[in-house]
């Protein structure tokens, strides 16, 4: 069992690289182009240009995909001489790249005109501005160089009066200007996901992990809930069903599972909202986070969200409890059960449901990683922020760290089910060991 | 006297009267929208007198006073808006409206350009401009506090503007006030600052009302807002969660009084919530009361709340539009007669009324809009076919003639636009062959394709787009956005002379001439100006749209 579950956990990280590989491959050839995103339509192909280099984006796409995986600071710290250093900036979720000079003091710098001014970090976390033009390399051709770290996260090369023009990063109405003192070359830096930091999200600046915590909070709150309801109440009717095979109750019960499922979900979110929000007015029509604990706090408007996730549910899972009961009914060990005189309910308890529940086990547990994530469309219906709507809009907007994260949370979710899944057999039917 | 006077005038002559205003105040906005002093003067001295229940200074004069309500505005309650809740930190680097609206109660501006486009001063007690228009001196109100009780003096101001004109901040206002220089901000004493400008300027104050253009205090601001969110409005901020809310309280210490007398806001929260971009979520949350206000509503929100007993939909006309721009350097589009022919085959009032369900007022084939200050009043060009084939026949097409327009499939309006254009050209002979893509594919062609139609954003003063699109550099190259190549030298020299004219009055008998020339040679066909939303629950009170969607709720209170 053990080996099994390392064994599991393998195929679950082998299964992460070749998503992530997948996904950074995917949202290249996708249509769209995160400088537009960002910039707006009104961007020059220059302007387009700048951008994607100051972000590291101009790299090829493996150069992209060891960066998110094992970081650029290494990369960096060989073309600058110097270890690098990811300090935390007090009181803040920001972090900053600072260069360690041999004594120990952190150490960055920035280009004014054709000077060279170093910023060093004082232990009282004030910062001391010097001229540091010994830095400079000069080659044959007579060009200075120096490759440092910027005051924006970045190990980058300037060029002594060669005062390459760039774009400001500011969108906004078509307002744009050229700035000389752009630096030659960019690498953005970051520690990469083994690491421990997924990067920054493009759309947002920020660190992509805060944001997708929250998210993941939301969506664990609402998908439990559902579980909760679904599962057991999509069990039993299941059973029930099945073990009505052609009565009316299994009539009724299947074709109104197949009614509910059949409906697609954003048809069924609306009726709800209309019926119960709308006309009745008995229950909030949006879930409204108006603070941070506001599920909580007002757990009434889980209610519609929920709501809609069971009518979805609820038949699919039905059915196929129904089917598989159907199947074991007929099967020849209950018979003989039945021949050898055994009480009912003894034969249901006893040798029909176990080998009943195999099948929507599984179905359960993959839906388990639906319902985190995939819920994108009720999720926007509501307006509830989740863990679908942050991929989806990731997504739209091409932030490649944003979905890769996302995405390597999901696949974890997804190994993760299955795998408590196949426990479960083992517990259903003791004949299933895994080696 | 004998120049024909500002529309506003009047209304401000009427709240003179009825004493809403007081003397000093209605010489100044008489004066912002060029009376001349005396003027001015006269006109205040036909209303019987200044109330003197008006003190000097009395903040409230800022705004005109809400109409009175029997029972005057209440206090207290929390405001809830469905806002979108993005990455902030150093304002002056905002590049969405929303997130100027989520902060704009926390920090301030130096104007205001209220929602009829007027520009009035606002931490500003006034502003002068010389001459040559070439040096603003700025005069600061004095007795504004700080959030945290520090003065608002002239170094916040000096400093906040070295910020936007710092290319490490990379502000956008570094492009649209290209025409200063940091080194250019003098401070003159604590409460007076003056800009030297590189170049005349008549939009200075309408461009310190730029949406990134919040004030910062100098002594506690370090580049990111949230981690200092020092102001001197109305309210602090206690939250900023990107994607999902900002949560705004009340400070007691506001400089701005409230009709009763005490220190605005009514409200006592406010409260933007993100829900995403789905519309139904937004309509959902406002219909069932989970929501006050839906923050820059779109279409979508508006058809489907437009009918809803419980709220109220303010439409505020604006100068957007969708341009039909013909390139100039173009077979058939260099004939001017066809151009013409095309601007004739549209029905301006039925466009409007189909495309845009009428909410908007009809565009009269010139890039200037009714509620541009300068705007110069010409009627809506007829629907023509019959003038339009005779033009299209002296062009040498009197078998008809075939063109292809490019229509982003994503604008319904500019979808409806070009529709109704095809069938309604088609008797003149026309034959308009729709060429359909998606916003980005429309975004790439937008200034090479011969024939399309352009959605073109709001500007608070004719003169600024006409100068962003439609001009020749001293070459005689076209400007950057100057989508249709359209050279005219004297309309040209023209705008330049407008530019540098301060007198509204004066300016508009220039602007007179300007749309003269570009409806009868120019380039595009504007067929209306649109409106824009403002929704808000019907208990939400006293709330106003604004051409540009600022969210503007300083005396926004809610009925019990």
């Amino acid at each position: 069992m053990v080996k099994f579950i390392i064994r599991r956990l393998g195929f679950m990280l082998l299964t992460m690289f070749i998503v992530s590989i997948a996904i950074f491959a995917i949202s290249e050839i996708a249509p769209g182009n995160i400088a537009r995103n960002i910039l707006g339509p009104f961007a020059t192909p220059e302007q387009e240009a700048s951008f994607l280099a100051q972000l590291g984006l101009d790299q090829p796409l493996h150069i992209r995909y060891i960066t998110w995986l094992v970081g650029s600071d290494w990369r960096a710290e060989r073309l600058i001489g110097m270890p690098l250093r990811r300090i935390k900036k007090p009181d803040t979720e920001f972090y900053e790249w600072w260069a360690v000079e041999p004594d120990g003091t952190l150490v960055r710098w920035k280009l004014d005109g054709e000077d060279l001014i170093a910023l060093r970090l004082q232990p009282d976390g004030t910062v001391q501005e010097s001229l540091d033009n010994e830095r400079w390399q000069t080659d044959e051709a007579g060009i200075s160089t120096f490759w440092g770290v910027d005051t924006h996260n970045r190990a980058v090369m300037w060029e002594k009066g060669g005062g390459q023009t760039y774009w400001m990063r500011a969108k906004a109405a078509g307002w744009w200007v050229e700035q000389p003192g752009g630096a030659r070359e960019y690498i953005p830096l970051q520690k990469g996901l083994l690491r421990g930091d997924p990067g920054e999200s493009v759309k947002t600046g920020r660190p992509v992990g805060d944001a997708l915590l929250r998210r993941l909070q939301n969506s664990i709150l609402l998908a439990a809930i559902a579980f909760v309801i679904v599962m057991p109440l999509a069990l039993v009717l299941g059973l029930l069903a099945g073990l009505n095979e052609g009565k009316a109750l299994d009539r009724i019960l299947s074709v109104g599972g197949l009614a509910t499922t059949a409906t697609p979900n954003f048809a069924t979110g609306i009726f709800l909202i209309l019926i119960f929000a709308v006309w009745l007015k008995w229950l909030p029509g949006a879930t409204v986070f108006a603070s941070e604990r506001a599920a909580f706090e007002n757990p009434k408007m889980l209610i519609l969200p929920v709501m809609t996730l069971t009518l979805i549910e609820l038949g699919y899972v039905l059915r196929i409890t129904r089917a598989s009961m159907v199947e074991v009914m007929n099967a020849s060990y209950i018979r003989t059960a039945f021949l050898k005189g055994l009480p009912y309910w003894r034969i249901v308890f006893k040798h029909a449901i176990r080998n009943a529940l195999m099948a929507p086990i599984t179905v359960i547990m993959l839906h388990v990683n639906w319902l985190m994530g995939g819920i994108v469309v009720v999720e926007a219906i509501f307006g509830f922020p989740g863990l679908g709507r942050y991929l989806l809009d990731a997504a739209l907007y091409k932030d490649v760290f944003a979905i890769e994260a996302g995405a390597m949370v999901m696949v974890m979710l997804a190994v993760g089910t299955q795998l408590v899944a196949d426990i479960i057999y083992t517990f259903l039917n003791p004949r299933i060991r895994y080696a | 006297m004998e120049r024909k006077q500002h529309k506003w005038i009047p209304e401000l002559q009427e709240q003179l009267r009825q004493g809403k205003m007081s003397r000093r105040e209605f010489l100044r906005y008489a004066t912002l929208l060029g009376m001349s002093l005396t003027a001015a003067e006269a006109l205040a001295a036909c209303a019987p007198k200044a109330t003197p229940t008006s003190p000097p200074a009395t903040p409230t004069a800022t705004s005109v006073p809400p109409t009175p309500t029997p029972a005057g505005p209440q206090r207290g309650g929390t405001l809830r808006i469905r806002g979108n809740v993005g990455r902030i930190d150093h304002p002056a680097r905002y590049s969405w409206v929303a997130n100027s609206n989520t902060t704009r109660h926390v920090a301030e501006y130096l104007t205001l350009t209220d929602e009829n486009n007027i520009t009035r001063p606002y931490l500003l007690e006034r502003w002068e401009a010389s001459d040559d228009l070439k040096t603003w001196t700025l005069y600061l109100r004095k007795g504004i506090k700080w959030n945290n009780g520090d003065d608002f003096v002239a170094d916040d101001v000096v400093f906040t503007m070295k910020d936007w004109l710092d290319p490490d901040v990379g502000s956008s206002i570094l492009g649209l006030m290209s025409y200063l220089q940091p080194t250019n901000i003098e401070k003159v004493d604590d409460y007076t600052v003056r800009l030297h400008l590189d170049s005349p300027q008549i939009a200075v104050p309408e461009h310190l009302f730029h949406y990134p253009a919040q004030i910062m205090n100098h002594r506690t601001f370090e580049g990111d807002f949230i981690k200092a969110p020092v102001g001197t409005g109305p309210f602090t901020l206690e939250e900023y969660s990107e994607g999902e809310r900002v949560v705004l309280k009340r400070r007691a210490d506001y400089w701005q009084m409230g009709a009763d007398g005490q220190p605005l806001p009514y409200l006592d929260e406010i409260i933007y919530v993100d829900l995403g971009g789905e519309a139904s979520a937004h309509i959902a949350a406002i219909q069932t009361g989970e929501v006050d206000v839906i923050s820059e509503p779109d279409t979508e929100h508006f058809l489907a709340l437009k009918d809803d007993p419980n709220l109220q939909v303010v439409g505020t006309p604006t100068a957007m539009t969708r341009v039909l721009r013909m390139r100039v350097d173009k077979e058939p589009w260099t004939d001017n007669r066809v151009r013409m022919a095309l601007k004739l085959c549209q029905d301006h009032e039925k466009i409007l009324k189909l495309a845009h369900f009428g909410e908007g007022l009809p565009g009269a084939d010139f890039h200037v809009a009714p509620i541009h200050p300068e705007y110069c009043e010409r009627a809506v060009p007829k629907y023509d076919p019959e003038r339009a084939k005779a033009l299209l026949a002296e062009a040498g097409y009197s078998e008809g003639l075939t063109v292809e327009c490019a229509v982003c499939s994503d604008w319904a309006d500019v979808v409806a636009y070009a529709e109704i254009l095809k069938e309604d050209a088609a008797p003149a002979g026309f034959n308009i062959v729709l060429n359909t893509m998606p916003t980005s594919a429309y975004w790439d062609i937008w200034t090479e394709c011969d024939l399309g139609i352009t959605p073109w954003t709001h500007r608070p003063l004719g003169t600024m787009v006409l100068t962003l699109a439609y001009i020749c550099d001293d070459e005689g190259k076209p400007v950057p956005w100057n989508e249709t190549r359209w050279c005219d030298e004297e309309f040209t020299n023209l705008l330049k002379e407008a530019e540098g004219t301060l007198d509204v009055e004066e300016r508009r008998k220039i602007m007179c001439k300007l749309e003269e020339i570009q409806y009868e040679r120019g380039s595009v066909g504007i067929p209306y100006w649109r409106n824009v939303w403002s929704i808000a629950h019907k208990k939400v009170q006293d709330f106003k749209g604004h051409p540009t969607q600022y969210d503007l709720f300083n005396e926004v209170w809610l009925k019990a």
